[in-house]
Formats: C-alpha cells, structure tokens, sequence
C-alpha cells in the first residue's frame, strides 16, 4: 500500500481548499444574483408599485422605466424569468457536478454563465444608450453574471480537485 | 550505487510522471478545446436573444400576425360604444380621464395590464357593465424626451391626432389599443408616418381616406394641445399615465403611475 508524501497531500489539500472557496464564492453570488431575478420576476407580475428604486425618469422610478421597456421582455417573456431561470439553471449544473458528471457540470455552468454575461451586457448597453435610465437590480444581476462567468470558467478550466484516497502517513 | 531493484522502480517512477504529465496535458488541451466550443455556443445563444429582443425596432405586425392583435383588442373592447375618445355608454356616470403617450412604455402597460396595470379589468368590469367610461387625453412625455432625435412635439401631434381622427369614426379606441400593443423601443424613432399608417390600416371598418384626412389636422392638433396644457396646467401633471376621475360626487386627481384594478375599483366607488 503506497502512501503519498506529506507535502504533497499538504500542496492538494490547499488547492482543495481554494476550490472549496471558489465553489462557495460561486454559491454565494448564485443565490444573489437568484433573490435579485426573483424580486423582479414577482414585481413583474405582480405590479411595479412593489419596485424599490433610487433613481427617476421622466417622472417614474428608472427601474419602472426599464421594466417597461421593449427590452424587458423577449416574445412576451420577461427577461427577469428568464434571469431567473438561468439562475436555478446554475443551481442545476452544480448539483450534475456533484452527482452525475463533474466536467459536464462544470462546463455546463460556465455555458449558462457566459450566457447570462453577455445578455446581461446586452441589456446594460440598452439601458445605458437607448432607455437612458439605469435599474439598479439589473445591474446588480449583471454584476452577479460577470463574476459567475469568471469563477465558473476558472472552475472548469481547473478540472476535478486531486483525489486524495490515502490519509498522510 | 542504487541496487537494481531501486533502478527498475525509479525508472517506473519517471514513466509513470511522464505518463501522468502528458495525460494532463492532454486534458488542459481538451478542457480548452472545450470552452473555446462553450464559448461559441454561448455567444450564439446570446446573439439569438438579442434578435429575438423586440429592441430598436417598431413591434408593427403584418399579415395574421396584425390579424391576430386585432382579434385580441376586439375581444377587449368589442361591442362597447365609443365617442371620440371615449370608451363606454355615454349615460355611464363616472369618468375616467386618463392622460396619455402612445409611446410611453408604462401606459402602455397600464393598458395591457402589465406590471399591475389595472385598464382590461376595468374595461372588462366597469366600462363593459356601463358603471364607467374611459377618456383619453393626451400628454407629451415619452415622444418628448430630449434624448429621442426623432420626438418632440410635432412627432406627438402626429401621433395622437392620429388617434383622434380614428375617434372621429368611433374608432379612437382601437387605435389606441393597436399602437400600445406594437409599441417600438423608446426614442427610437419608430412612430413614422409609416408605422401610423400601419396601425390603421389594421383597423378593417376605419375609412382610410378619411382619417389621413384628420391626421395633422389644425382641429385635431389644437385638441391635442388643449389637452397637453389641461394636463399640465390645471392638474400639474408631469409624467404618464396620469388620471383624473369624476363621478356624482365631484373630480379627484389620481395622480401617475400605474394604477392596479382595485386602485381604480375604489375611485369609482368614491366618485359615486
């Protein structure tokens, strides 16, 4: 039975450590970026009175002003479901990673993130030059998209943590 | 010296390392490969969202899919009377004055009932029962937004006396209606004549002739005018959609915003 030598196991243990920061730094922004799609899902339906907002245009709130955009919905589906879905979409690669294939998760999650990023640099470009008012929940998911985007692409890159099947000696 | 025995498992030590580190490397090779494809497709996903996205164009539909729109605003609003502007039985007893920019976003959620917007249930309910009218008035906001090159007060005029001279035949409401459903991205410049013209022309009984007639008109202006300073001078308003509501027991300004079906339910009530 070979044993792996102690520096070596200290060296994996830390690279193990650092993902296990990275997953849990990915986690965090995932759920923020989630609540974030879900607040503006619900005031979709449910009414934009219920939109908290700092800014104003034209004598409404800016982000009522970009809810009520052309651009806040494809075909009839609001962009915020959509960033909702991407969100759980997210969710659902971590859980392929852990339970049936860690490289399909993985990529699987840079994909849906990579998505999420350049949409959400679409919309912030509209909101910026065409509807000329900035929601502040939008930007706060387009923020949470560009960082997933990162990690998840460092994640994947990086592949599978090494396996550590020998405790130290 | 090492003996033979160290050699023979040194030198599988060093194959096994280089097996280990081409097998590594061949993996990175891969997962570049890899993400260079999921990149791509990302982006041609992306792309397709962004086509899909109704921005930086008129949403005017042609053929069945304008048919289809014309079918869903006379299921809205079929059958009820109107007047010029006004949509219900003249005999009902509350008003509702509603200030409006057929291209400003939010009346015409507040019209589709969208984010809350309380209009198709106050049509369904109110209007249809003859409890209430609706009156639209007109309020320049959206097409007067100095970030659109191509608004302004003339394009506004344009615009709503289009839909005023469609009142002419009683038909204001359907127009109304069709332009708030094919609205285009704000300050795009997409209400041109043309995009006018294609509104009414989806409107099977509107005479053509007649309304390009009203259209621009010194009388149809002068009304929308006369309802812009009504709007802002008497009741101060600066945004749409903004309201007013009279009834047996007098007018109440409603102030802008959305307002949800329950908001409008219990103005009536206190009008009433």
């Amino acid at each position: 039975m070979s044993t792996a030598p102690a520096s070596v196991l200290t060296a994996a243990g830390r690279a193990g450590s650092r993902r296990s920061a990275l997953m849990t730094a990915i986690l965090v922004f995932t759920t923020i970026g989630c609540l974030d799609a879900a607040y503006l899902t619900y005031v979709h339906y449910q009414g934009f009175g219920a939109l908290v907002c700092l800014g104003a245009h034209n004598g409404h709130s800016s982000c009522e002003t970009v809810q009520s955009s052309v651009w806040a919905e494809i075909d009839g589906v609001p962009v915020a479901l959509l960033g909702l879905i991407g969100y759980l979409g997210l969710f659902s690669s971590y859980l392929v990673t852990e339970r049936i294939n860690g490289e399909l998760g993985r990529g699987l999650g840079f994909c849906i993130a990579l998505i999420g990023f350049g949409f959400s640099g679409y919309l912030t470009y509209r909101e910026l030059f065409s509807i000329h008012a900035i929601c502040e929940w939008c930007v706060g998911s387009a923020v949470c998209m560009t960082v997933l985007a990162v990690l998840t692409g460092i994640r994947f890159l990086r592949g599978e943590p090494p396996a550590l099947d020998q405790p130290a000696a | 010296m090492a003996s033979r025995k160290e050699q023979k498992e040194q030198a599988r030590a060093t194959r096994i390392a280089k097996e280990q580190q081409a097998a590594a490397q061949a993996q990175r090779a891969r997962r570049l490969q890899v993400s260079v494809a999921v990149t791509a497709l990302a982006a041609i996903v992306v792309a397709v969202a962004i086509v899909l996205s109704s921005g930086g164009s008129s949403g005017l539909k042609h053929g069945s899919a304008a048919s289809a729109v014309y079918k869903t605003v006379n299921a809205e609003i079929g059958g009820i009377p109107q007047s010029g502007t006004t949509l219900g039985r003249p005999s009902a007893k509350v008003t509702l004055n509603y200030w409006g920019d057929l291209q400003c976003p939010i009346c015409r959620d507040f019209t589709l009932g969208v984010g809350g917007g309380g209009l198709p249930e106050f049509i369904a309910k109110d209007v249809r029962a003859g409890i209430a009218k609706v009156h639209y008035e007109s309020l320049c906001t959206a097409t007067c937004n100095p970030a659109d090159p191509t608004g302004g007060m003339g394009t506004f005029n344009v615009q709503q006396s289009a839909a005023y001279s469609a009142g002419r035949q009683n038909l204001a409401w359907y127009y109304i209606e069709l332009f708030y459903r094919q609205q285009g991205a704000e300050d795009s410049g997409y209400a041109t004549r043309k995009f006018i013209n294609g509104i009414a022309e989806q409107i099977p009984r509107l005479n053509l002739g007649k309304w390009q007639a009203g259209v621009s008109s010194k009388v149809l202006v002068s009304q929308v005018d006369s309802s812009q300073t009504t709007g802002i001078s008497t009741y101060k308003f600066n945004a749409t959609p903004s309201f007013t509501i009279s009834g047996p027991k007098g007018t109440a300004s409603l102030g802008s915003g959305i307002l949800t079906y329950s908001e409008l339910a219990a103005a009536v009530k206190a009008v009433s």
